[in-house]
C-alpha cells in the first residue's frame, strides 16, 4: 500500500526527515512514536503534502502512485486521509456542506454521481453516531467553537465519511481526557478493515492501550531508528527513549 | 474644459485625487468620455432590451417601479394601490406638495450638484401610519446605451409606525456605458422600519454614484445591504443620520470586484442622540487587479450617550494585482459609550485551505468556500430567501464557483 524510501525532507534549510524508511501493507496499523522534534509531524505534513515541506530525495509509493507528484487535494481523493493534530477552525462553512464537498469530489474522481442528499443524510447519521459527534456539532461551522475532544472526534467523523484508503493520524490522542480517547479509539477500531492501513503518530503508550498496533516504530532525528511489535510501546513507557538516541544507526546518520 | 463638463456644467469643480473624500476613487477617466442625456430617453421613446429581465428577482412577489435610462417604464411596473402607500414617479404626481430634500450633498459634492441640475424622474413613495406595506417593493434601473447619463432620484417616507421593504437594484446592458448618478432620500419616523437591499449588477463600462441619504428619528429602524455583484467603477455612499433616542441601524455590504473594476464603498453613521446602536459589517474580496475602497465614518457626538457602535470590514487580497484601501474614521464625543472597530485587510488563511484540500476539495473549490462564508454574513441579513438565493447565484455565475 504504502512504500517510503529514504525520504529525506526540510523546513526552510533545517532537514527533518534524514533518510526514512517505511513499508505498510494493507490492513496494518503503524504506530509511530518518538520524542518532540524528531519529524513525526513533519511525516505526516510531506505525507498529506503540505506547502513549505521540500522533499529533498526519496519516494513515497501509494498503491503505484508517486504520491510525491500529487497535489494535496488529490491525494486525498486517492484516498489518503490526514487527521491533524490542530484541526482547524473555518467559521462561515458549514461541517455538512464542507462534507457533501469533499465526498463528491472524491466521487467525481471515481467519474461517479454526486450523492444523493438522503444517502448523504444516512451517512452522515451513521458516521457521527459513531464518534457521538452530536446534531448540534455536525451542523455548525468547521470546528468552530469546537472543544479540543469534539475536534478530534469530527476529524474520525471526517475519516468514516471519507472512507480512505491510508489514514494517517497526527496525535489525535494529545489533549483528549480518557473518555474522548476511548470514543475516538473506539471509532479508529470500528474503521479498520483487510483494505485500509493506519499510521498512527502519537507521543503517548496510552492510546495504543486502546487501538492495538501491528507494528511500533520509534523516530529520533529523521529516521526510524527501531521497529518492533506492540510490546516496543510498552517498553518506550518504561525506559523513555534516551537509551534509543545513542543506537549506532542514528550516529550513523549524523 | 473635459468633454464631459461641456454636457454637463455645474457650479463646484469635479473632485480630483486631491480631497481626501476622492483621493483613492478618481473619476478622470469618466471625464474623457463623451456622456449626455439619451435623446431616446428624453423623447421617451423606450425599447426593453431582451438580455435583461425587467424585474430582477422574478421569484420575489413584490411591487415593482422600473425606470430605463432615468425614465420611468409604466407598462413594466407594477405599483400598490392600497390606500396606506402613495408609491407613484414624480412624473406622474400632482405637485401639491413642495417636497423638501432634507440633505446638502448638492451644495458640498459636484457629482449631487449634477444630480440636482440635470434631475430626471424617481420614486416618491410613502408610507402612511402604521401601515405594513404588505409586499417588498423594487426600484430597479437599468442603463442601456453607449455614453448615457441617468439621474435619478427617489424619495421614502415611512410614517410613525410604518414598516417597507424594498430592494434598490441596478442594472446595464454589457455594451452600456456612461453614468448612473442616482440618489435616495428616506426619513424613518418614530417607531417606523425600513428594510432596504441594494444591489448593483452591471454590465458594460458605466460609472455608478449612489448617494443615500437616510434619516432615522425616535426609535427606529434601518436595515440595510448593499451588494456589488458587478460593476466596472461604482461608489456607494451611505449617510446614516440618527436624530432620535434609541435609534438602530444595522448596514452590511459585500463587494467582489474582479479584472479592473472598482468598488467604492463610503458609509457614514451619525449619532446625535443617545441610546441608540449601529452594527455595520463589510465584506469584501478583491481579485484580479480590481481595486476597492472602504471608509466608515462613525460619530459619536456630545449628546449621543449610552450609544453602541460597531463596525467590522474585512477583506481578502485574492490576487497579486488587487488592492483596496480600507480606513475606519471614529470621532467620539460622548464619553458613555460603546464602540468596536475592527479591519482587516489579508490573504487567503492558507491553514484553512490545506485543510480543506487535506479532505480533496481542489484549492479553487476551497477558496470559493472561504468566499462564501464570508459573503454569507452578509446575505444572511437579506430580508428574504428569494432574493438571497438570486444575488448567491448571481455570485456564484460571475466566479464560476
Amino acid at each position: 500500500m504504502l512504500k517510503i524510501k529514504n525520504l529525506r525532507a526540510k523546513v526552510g534549510n533545517n532537514e527533518i526527515l534524514k533518510g526514512l524508511n517505511l513499508e505498510v501493507k494493507p490492513g496494518e496499523l503503524h504506530a509511530i512514536m518518538g520524542p518532540n522534534g524528531s519529524g513525526k509531524s513533519t511525516l505526516a505534513a510531506v505525507l498529506s503534502g503540505r506547502d513549505s515541506y521540500e522533499v529533498i530525495s526519496g519516494s513515497v509509493n501509494f498503491d503505484g502512485i508517486d504520491l510525491l507528484e500529487l497535489e494535496t487535494s488529490e491525494r486525498a481523493r486517492e484516498g489518503v486521509f490526514l487527521a491533524f493534530q490542530y484541526p482547524i477552525e473555518i467559521p462561515g462553512v458549514s461541517n455538512l456542506n464542507f462534507m457533501k464537498a469533499a465526498l463528491n469530489a472524491k466521487r467525481a474522481h471515481k467519474g461517479l454521481e454526486p450523492i444523493k442528499a438522503k444517502d448523504f443524510l444516512a451517512k452522515v447519521k451513521d458516521c457521527s453516531s459513531l464518534v457521538e459527534l452530536d446534531g448540534r456539532l455536525r451542523d455548525r461551522s468547521v470546528n468552530e467553537g469546537f472543544s479540543g475532544g469534539e475536534k478530534k472526534r469530527n476529524e474520525i467523523f471526517q475519516m468514516a465519511m471519507l472512507e480512505p484508503k491510508l489514514a494517517i493520524l497526527d496525535e489525535t490522542d494529545s489533549g483528549l481526557d480518557i473518555d474522548a480517547l476511548r470514543v475516538v479509539s473506539k471509532g479508529v477500531n470500528a474503521m479498520r478493515s483487510s483494505e485500509r492501513s493506519f499510521i498512527v503518530i502519537t507521543h503517548y503508550q496510552r492510546l495504543l492501550d486502546h487501538i492495538v498496533p501491528d507494528f511500533v516504530h520509534v523516530l529520533s532525528d529523521g529516521c526510524i531508528v527501531k521497529s518492533g511489535g506492540k510490546e516496543l510501546a510498552l517498553e518506550l513507557e518504561e525506559k523513555g527513549y534516551d537509551w534509543l538516541k545513542k543506537s549506532p544507526h542514528e550516529i550513523h546518520n549524523i | 474644459m473635459s468633454v464631459f463638463t461641456e454636457n454637463f456644467s455645474a457650479t463646484l469643480p469635479p473632485p480630483t485625487r486631491r480631497s481626501e473624500r476622492w483621493k483613492y476613487s478618481s473619476i478622470a477617466k469618466l471625464l474623457k468620455n463623451e456622456i449626455s442625456i439619451s435623446k431616446e430617453a428624453a423623447q421617451g421613446k423606450n425599447g426593453w432590451p431582451e438580455s435583461v429581465s425587467h424585474n430582477p428577482v422574478i421569484s420575489l412577489e413584490a411591487y415593482i417601479a422600473v425606470f430605463k435610462n432615468g425614465v420611468f417604464e409604466p407598462t413594466l411596473s407594477n405599483l400598490p394601490t392600497s390606500d396606506g402607500v402613495e408609491c407613484v414617479p414624480f412624473s406622474k404626481r400632482e405637485q401639491n406638495e413642495e417636497l423638501k430634500f432634507s440633505n446638502t450633498y448638492s451644495k458640498k459634492e459636484w457629482i449631487g450638484e449634477l444630480n440636482e441640475s440635470y434631475r430626471q424622474d424617481g420614486l416618491y413613495l410613502k408610507v402612511h401610519r402604521n401601515v405594513k406595506v404588505d409586499r417588498p417593493i423594487i426600484i430597479h434601473h437599468l442603463t442601456d446605451g453607449i455614453g448615457v447619463a441617468s439621474f435619478p432620484r427617489h424619495f421614502i417616507r415611512v410614517e410613525e409606525g410604518g414598516s417597507l421593504k424594498t430592494v434598490v437594484w441596478s442594472s446595464a446592458t454589457d455594451d452600456s456605458s456612461g453614468m448612473y448618478n442616482g440618489i435616495l432620500e428616506a426619513t424613518i419616523a418614530p417607531n417606523a422600519s425600513l428594510s432596504m437591499e441594494k444591489v448593483c449588477n452591471e454590465g458594460g463600462e458605466v460609472f455608478h454614484f449612489s448617494y443615500e441619504h437616510i434619516v432615522q428619528e425616535r426609535d427606529s429602524r434601518l436595515k440595510m445591504n448593499t451588494f456589488t455583484i458587478k460593476g466596472n467603477w461604482v461608489r456607494n455612499e451611505l449617510e446614516v443620520i440618527s436624530l432620535g433616542k434609541g435609534t438602530d441601524s444595522v448596514f452590511n455590504g459585500a463587494y467582489l470586484p474582479k479584472g479592473t473594476e472598482h468598488v467604492d464603498n463610503h458609509t457614514t453613521i451619525d449619532h446625535t442622540c443617545s441610546d441608540g446602536t449601529s452594527s455595520e459589517m463589510y465584506r469584501g474580496v478583491l481579485y484580479g487587479n480590481s481595486t476597492g475602497v472602504f471608509n466608515g465614518k462613525v460619530f459619536v457626538r456630545k449628546d449621543a450617550q449610552k450609544t453602541n457602535a460597531f463596525q467590522q470590514n474585512t477583506n481578502i487580497v485574492a490576487d497579486r494585482g488587487a488592492s483596496i484601501n480600507a480606513k475606519p474614521e471614529l470621532e467620539i464625543y460622548a464619553d458613555d459609550v460603546k464602540c468596536a472597530h475592527g479591519c482587516t485587510v489579508g490573504q487567503f488563511d492558507l491553514d484553512s485551505i490545506f485543510y480543506l484540500k487535506s479532505r480533496g476539495i481542489d484549492e479553487k473549490y476551497a477558496k470559493a468556500l472561504l468566499v462564501e462564508a464570508l459573503l454569507n454574513d452578509v446575505l444572511s441579513c437579506v430580508f428574504c430567501l428569494e432574493l438571497r438565493e438570486e444575488i448567491m447565484r448571481l455570485y456564484t455565475e460571475r466566479h464560476e464557483w
